[in-house]
């Protein structure tokens, strides 16, 4: 058996997908070459109204003031061609894109031998997909392309004969020559046409005259070219109006999203990367991509990553398209362990990040990167991997020597007085006063081999006030570089503030 | 004059055998002995509090070890859902900063560093730690709250740095009360440990106050850092009546400091 699936009124349908507000009233199509074919497709609102496909815009509008003109949209048609061929891989590996808004789903292999069932879920999960398509299912190709036709929504041909004897002619799309001599011998129904032998049928009318006799006998045969619909999930959408504000673009991603996420799940996907593209008044786009952390089809998780983003986002010029695309992944499998603590949410981490991003900058937050470098005070931050972290290095001992700096981003510049190449006395911003003691000088250099050679001097100092610094020497330009005590009064003070000092609604500890 | 009988668990819905954490409505324990009906109305008037207020709920928050014996000798470690206060010299924050990330490697759980001063130096962490270390570079204190916000919302890290100590004190001290006890609340609702670092003690409604005092001379830079963290002293203020995490500001008995002294000299 063979299943046809056809959406009617195709590029209609894919313009309207997300417009459910214009769905019951007059809409039409049309195309860059509308003078010449006319409208393309038009609602049946319209078609009550008196529009018919095939007019002009201004008859069109003559005949009905209210009909909404839609420009055919290709990138929407293209989602809606793709999510009719996943919905027709759930049902069977063999399919094949017959045409646009049509395929034919090979059901040889099928299990599931209740037909109607089998029609019924393709109808209900292509409604899902807010598309209305009608399902014939029938012995060959040709027959189940012809009950899809005549389907509403569904129609399983259990009896090609008693199907095919009330069908009329014009059905089977015979050349136009071809139906005026049968329709002058009086035959208008493919019944009348099979009762005519066919030998006799083809000496008087061609070979043509013998494959129509064929095709309304039921008997042709034809493989079919077996498609693989290509893992792309995207939707777009054209604004009619340039939009300016961000609340239209959110609420068309929700519903994209909701739609992708449907046709992931299809497939058995996950969103592993979104990317967001959204086309500029100027000619331009806005791109930017998103790795979903932790892959997931979840629409709220997916659509507060793209919310974070563009509630940030400042564009100079309106937005006149939208598109939203996705990369499918599988679903990971996570199993927290005993003794680790990962993520337990990683979506929402990476949100955070996003948000801590837009407050701080994306380069002042991240995880430390390790750099192949021994140059001092170069901090470099890299988005973190928190959720790849599963078994942790073992712990060594903690080998490091001496304090830990508070490094002066940027460094400050000092004068240093020398007697004899001893460290007399500092002034500076940050540290000054009379050289008590004095570690160094620690070199180091490196990057002689490229251009951005570098070579430093440094000293540990402790000046008379207790201050402990790093001191650095690069040419003739000394530099703290940053503080490992702070004079001793700073400290000593905060203990002795702590205890008098009273909360606002606490006791006062004691002495 | 007669008593009148009034059944105050009349309208209540019946046979919910809800058991509500503690800190819901009366104590735990005090049902026992009642009638078993009673008992049952009991658990239905919590189950009601628990819909109708579930922010009321609180999760006992745990203690993070920090390996440091001072601290660690008074409660275990740091609380969870807890603010915490750490206030000394900027040295010893430093070393406790750098403390701290091996606690978070030993426990291997992740940890947020939001640094308003920008003078972090990974220099001497060791690189198991720094993998799961989130660092935040703050312009200002402002800045830095706000990240912490954020970080206290997500609820993914366990243990989140608020280092305060190497900026202006001016502008640490526009950070208004009302700021310090948001963060409070926030930090309620997680298992997170939240430690403001100070360079004097200013956060109210802070549930823990470290007080750390340390005076190196350049001797110490010859020696093991890990030796020189753990001669560090300290002085800790546990908020007296604050059981860990469980308990909300001014709490009937009395809400105060007590104080606790543990110091190692070298």
């Amino acid at each position: 058996m063979f299943a046809a699936v056809l959406l009617p009124n195709f590029r209609l349908q894919a313009a309207l997908r997300f417009r459910e507000e214009l769905r019951e009233k007059p809409v039409a199509i049309s195309d860059e070459d509308e003078a010449k074919t006319g409208l393309l497709e038009v609602s049946e609102a319209a078609e009550r109204m008196g529009v018919r496909p095939g007019i002009s815009s201004p008859q069109a509008l003559a005949r009905c003031p209210q009909l909404t003109l839609l420009a055919r949209s290709r990138p929407q048609e293209q989602s809606a061609q793709a999510a009719l061929l996943e919905i027709a891989t759930a049902f069977s590996p063999a399919i094949e894109a017959t045409a646009d808004g049509y395929c034919t789903v090979s059901l040889q292999a099928s299990r599931d031998q209740d037909w109607p069932a089998l029609a019924g879920r393709m109808v209900e999960a292509l409604a899902a997909l807010r598309l209305s398509a009608q399902v014939g299912i029938g012995p060959n190709a040709d027959l189940a392309f012809l009950a899809a036709r005549n389907a509403r929504p569904m129609l399983v041909v259990q009896s090609p004969g008693a199907f095919l004897a009330n069908l009329a002619i014009h059905e089977l799309d015979p050349p136009p020559e071809l139906l005026a001599v049968l329709r002058d011998w009086g035959i208008h129904h493919l019944g009348q046409l099979t009762s005519l032998p066919r030998g006799e049928l083809m000496d008087r009318l061609g070979p043509e005259a013998a494959r129509l006799w064929e095709r309304a006998a039921g008997q042709t045969e034809r493989p079919l070219r077996l498609v693989r619909p290509a893992e792309e999930f995207v939707e777009a959408y054209e604004f009619e109006h340039e939009v300016d504000t961000v609340e239209p673009v959110l609420f068309l991603l929700r519903r994209f999203l909701d739609q992708l996420a449907l046709r992931l799940e299809n497939v058995g996907r996950v969103a592993g990367r979104m990317t967001l593209t959204l086309a500029l008044a100027n000619g331009g786009a806005h791109e930017r991509g998103f790795t979903v952390p932790s892959p997931t089809a979840s629409v709220d998780v997916l659509f507060r990553i793209l919310h974070t983003h563009l509630e940030g986002l400042r564009l100079e010029h309106c937005a006149t398209g939208l598109q939203l695309r996705i990369e499918p992944a599988l679903a990971e499998r996570q199993q927290f362990q005993l003794f680790e603590s990962p993520l337990r949410d990683p979506n929402r981490f990476g949100e955070t990040l996003g948000r801590l991003a837009a407050l701080v900058g994306a380069e002042q937050v991240g995880a430390v990167e390790a750099l192949d470098t021994h140059q001092p005070g170069i901090l470099r931050l890299q988005p973190p991997r928190f959720h790849e972290i599963t078994r942790a290095a073992p712990l060594a001992d903690d080998l490091a020597v001496g304090l830990p700096l508070r490094r002066y981003r940027p460094a400050v510049s000092a004068q240093v007085h020398l007697v004899q190449h001893r460290l007399i006395s500092i002034v500076s911003e940050k540290a000054r006063g009379t050289i008590r003691e004095a570690l160094g000088p620690f070199r180091a250099s490196g990057g002689w081999w490229e251009s951005d050679r570098w070579a430093t001097e440094e000293w540990d100092i402790a000046l008379e006030n207790g201050g402990l610094y790093r001191l650095a020497r690069a040419g003739n330009e000394w530099r703290v570089e940053g503080s490992y005590n702070l004079p001793a009064a700073a400290g000593r003070e905060a203990c002795q503030n702590l205890i008098p000092l009273p909360l606002a609604d606490s006791k006062s500890p004691p002495g | 004059m007669s008593a009148v009988a009034i059944d105050p668990w009349a309208g209540l819905p019946e046979g919910l055998p809800i058991e509500l954490p503690k800190g819901l409505g009366l104590p735990a324990g005090f049902s026992k002995g009642l009638p078993e009906a009673t008992q049952e109305r009991l658990s239905g008037l919590r189950r009601l509090l628990a819909e109708k207020y579930p922010a009321a709920e609180r999760k006992p928050g745990g203690i993070l070890p920090t390996g440091f014996a001072p601290v660690d000798a008074v409660e275990g470690g740091l609380r969870r859902a807890a603010l915490t206060e750490l206030s000394g010299g900027s040295g010893a924050g430093a070393l406790f900063i750098h403390a701290m990330l091996r606690a978070v490697s030993r426990e291997k759980c992740l940890a947020a560093l939001v640094d308003a001063g920008r003078s972090f130096e990974p220099e001497g962490c060791a690189p198991s730690a720094l993998t799961r270390l989130l660092v935040v570079l703050c312009e200002d204190p402002a800045q830095a709250v706000k990240a912490v916000d954020l970080l206290l919302r997500d609820g993914n890290l366990s243990l989140v740095l608020l280092d305060l100590q190497a900026a202006p004190l001016r502008e640490i001290r526009r950070i208004h009360a009302s700021v310090w006890h948001r963060l409070q609340r926030l930090v309620e609702q997680t298992s997170s440990a939240l430690v403001a670092l100070t360079p004097q003690p200013m956060v109210e409604g802070a549930r823990v106050r470290i007080a750390l005092h340390a005076q190196w001379t350049l001797a110490a830079q010859r020696r093991w850092r890990q030796d020189i963290f753990s001669e560090m002293s300290a002085r800790v203020f546990p908020r007296h009546g604050a059981a860990l995490g469980s308990e909300p500001d001014g709490a009937p008995d009395g809400a105060g400091w007590q104080n606790r002294e543990e110091s190692v000299s070298a």
